[in-house]
């Protein structure tokens, strides 16, 4: 890959396709993209500066989902009273 | 989900099933049944009306397969025949409106594309749990299975019928309306969204 296009100056400013572009780039960030698609990625994100910024920031958005989305607790006798409509039904 | 070739199961194969299988994804479907329904009791009510609907169907379910997604499939379906029409949350944007307007080729990126990394690094828990909740439910919906959840495409289409290709762009779209709101957010921190 050509060293020279690592600055965002030297990527291009606009992407030709940007819906198809971003919805394949969220595709590879969830894991489901083809075997090949981490060369693809790459040299994309070296040349293309929304496709970068894009891929960056879905990345992070993924991430807080993940790690900080606040968790709801399970009532506790839930699971018992689940376990008790089914001793009901047999 | 595909046709399975229907049980037998004994009581004794029925009660491991249950607990090996069905009980430790409890946590994941109450979750997923609060942010349906945003309502504590109802969220109760849906997770136990899917659990006794599982256990009357076992035998419609292959032991050892992809138990957590036939769940969320059932819980969901329960949620649009039963929790939908009487569910406490003020009327959304019709799904049908927003999905045709994040289809068209004009949709205007610049809207989110100043929406900066750090600015969503910084935010909290509940901010993002806000944001999401704020999404017509079919977004909402698409973003908990494959972020909060970790559902493959190909799970996310057999739980909500829908082809691969329609978890992708429903998918995308849904991204686009969260970092919206986030976007929003972001700027009532005081973050300068406008500018490097």
């Amino acid at each position: 890959m050509d060293k020279n296009l690592n600055t965002s100056s030297e990527r291009k400013q606009n992407c030709s396709d940007e819906n198809k572009c971003f919805e394949l780039l969220e595709s590879i960030l969830d894991g489901e993209g083809a075997v090949d698609s981490k060369e693809m990625l790459n040299e994309k994100l070296a040349k293309c500066q929304p496709c970068f910024e894009h891929y960056h920031l879905e990345k992070v958005i993924k991430e807080i989902l993940q790690n900080k989305c606040t968790k709801h607790m399970v009532p506790s006798e839930l699971a018992a009273t689940i376990r008790q409509k089914i001793q009901e039904l047999k | 989900m595909s046709e399975v070739q229907r049980k037998k199961y004994s009581d004794k194969d029925k009660n491991n099933i249950f607990d090996h299988e069905f009980m430790p994804h409890i946590d994941s479907m109450y979750n997923f049944a609060y942010r349906l329904t945003f309502d504590e009791d109802d969220a109760k009510d849906l997770v136990q009306d899917t659990y006794l609907k599982a256990y009357r169907f076992i035998n419609s379910f292959e032991k050892g397969t992809n138990a957590k997604a036939w769940l969320f499939r059932i819980l969901k379906n329960s949620f649009i025949n039963e929790y939908r029409k009487k569910s406490k949350q003020p009327a959304k944007v019709d799904y049908q409106e927003v999905e045709t307007y994040y289809n068209s080729d004009n949709v205007d990126y610049s809207m989110t594309s100043d929406l900066r990394v750090d600015a969503v690094k910084d935010m909290l828990g509940d901010e993002i749990s806000n944001a999401l909740n704020s999404l017509a439910v079919d977004f909402r919906t698409v973003i908990i299975l494959c972020d909060l959840e970790g559902f493959t495409y190909e799970e996310m289409a057999k739980i909500l019928d829908i082809p691969i290709g329609t978890v992708r762009s429903r998918l995308h779209r849904a991204r686009n309306l969260l970092k919206d709101k986030l976007r929003s957010y972001a700027e009532n921190m005081g973050y300068d969204t406008e500018e490097e």
